[in-house]
């Protein structure tokens, strides 16, 4: 296997006593794509939450690039920025398309020259060009998902997680995504996808986790 | 009838001639409440984001302990200050008492526990995607904090509007601790007392009338601000 972007061991997590996932070894490789499948419940957004670094495991290691995860908030931070979460039914801010998608970069401190030409290059990708100035939340569903998507990968992010991204969206919008997802390992991005049906994203993908009851049953 | 509407008619005309005595009522009323707002606001916001986003044991008692001090008559808290600020007091040597500033911290611990309930309900109330969202795209804790705020900034700009709204209008602590001083520490409310005891009906009405025109701009103000928000 390529080198592992992502470990797992010993990997347990709860939620008001019920155990929602627990992956006794997981190795993600880097580079390549991968959908997690499984039915509702099986934990699949807590995997994508514990590998975005949003919820720590309560038990377990979780190892990124060779180093289990730091304590010191300031680091942990360094490193989520490395790895985004486009979540199902994305949180949009109450601005316009522009904004959001320049949102991570502002974080970054970028100027806003090279911020207008980011957002513009990211808004193209995902078929959006001319939409910034936009009511972000006034978009239809497909395409308030593919502002997050653009808000991701203008980030250029190392890690790009998607939770069910094909979930809902209109054909257009399914086709970017597909699009997107099969450019991204040849720029050196880490893809994870999680869905609950076989379908597109095991056809973008070089491998696939099964989980099920928050178990990994074949990968 | 006449009685209200003479009352009304003269405080309009006293309005329109700018008279300078009810206009330095009128700024200083706005003056004080204002400051009182923002002072209660840098504790308040901070502190309702806090309650509202975290979770800890005993949450639910510190709520309704917030939700409780909303009925705190102002009369108490004009005695609580006055005790702090009076000469014999533990404040009582920074010579505040009577002065605009003890009417500001004394409106400031009006408006605390409201404007406190009141962005602890908007933080709680916003969509629990919004932290997380921060988080992935890269902020860190406080530049998180910092957008669950914006988000919530319509119900944040109502909790100030309704904090001034609660001050502005009070009249106990205002006299306890500003003692309505002509041309000193005399507002709205201690004017309008004042000039009704006195039997000065008109002069009240006038001074009634202007606070609402106050109020009313301040308002327009904030809405102004939320409509360019959108």
């Amino acid at each position: 296997m390529v080198d592992p972007i992502f470990s797992l061991r010993g990997v347990r997590k709860s939620f008001g006593g019920r155990l929602a996932l627990a992956v006794d070894e997981l190795d993600l490789a880097a580079g390549t794509v991968t959908a997690v499948e499984g039915p509702n419940g099986a934990g699949k957004t807590t995997l994508l939450h514990i590998l975005a670094l949003l919820s720590p495991p309560d038990q377990g290691r979780l190892i990124y690039r060779g180093r289990p995860l730091p304590r010191a908030a300031g680091e942990l931070t360094a490193l989520r920025r490395e790895i985004t979460l486009v979540a199902q039914q994305a949180y949009l801010f109450e601005s316009s398309v522009a904004a959001n998608v320049a949102y991570g970069l502002r974080l970054r401190g970028m100027d806003r020259r090279a911020r207008r030409e980011r957002v513009a290059e990211a808004l193209e990708r995902v078929g959006l060009s001319g939409f910034g100035p936009r009511k972000a939340r006034k978009l239809s569903g497909g395409e308030m998902q593919r502002v997050a998507l653009a808000r991701a990968l203008v980030l250029r992010p190392r890690v790009l997680l998607l939770d069910e991204p094909f979930a809902n969206l209109d054909p257009e919008s399914s086709e970017v995504f597909g699009r997107v997802v099969q450019g991204l390992p040849a720029q050196g991005c880490t893809v994870v996808l999680v869905s609950h049906a076989r379908g597109q994203a095991r056809r973008l993908a070089s491998r696939v986790v099964a989980l099920e009851g928050g178990r990994v049953v074949s990968a | 009838m006449d009685f209200f509407l003479g009352g009304l008619a003269r405080g309009l005309r006293l309005l329109a001639g700018l008279d300078p005595e009810v206009y330095g009522i009128g700024w200083l009323s706005l003056r004080v409440s204002l400051s009182a707002v923002v002072l209660a606001a840098l504790a308040a916001v901070p502190l309702g984001l806090l309650i509202g986003q975290r979770r800890f044991p005993g949450k639910r008692l510190v709520v309704v302990v917030f939700n409780t001090l909303l009925a705190l008559p102002t009369v108490v808290v004009g005695l609580v200050v006055y005790g702090l600020l009076s000469a014999r007091g533990p404040l009582g040597s920074l010579e505040m008492l009577y002065t605009p500033a003890a009417m500001v911290l004394a409106q400031a611990v009006l408006a605390f526990p409201l404007i406190t309930a009141l962005v602890i309900a908007a933080v709680t109330t916003l969509d629990n995607r919004v932290g997380p969202t921060a988080l992935t795209l890269g902020a860190t804790r406080g530049q998180a904090a910092w957008t669950v705020l914006k988000e919530a900034r319509f119900a944040v700009l109502a909790a100030l509007a309704a904090g001034f709204g609660r001050v502005i209008t009070e009249v106990g602590a205002a006299i306890m601790v500003g003692g309505n001083i002509r041309h000193f520490t005399r507002t709205f409310t201690t004017a309008i007392a004042l000039e009704t005891s006195k039997g000065d009906f008109a002069q009240g009405m006038a001074l009634g009338v202007f606070l609402l025109v106050v109020a009313l701009a301040v308002n327009l103000a904030a809405h102004q601000l939320q409509v360019r928000w959108r």
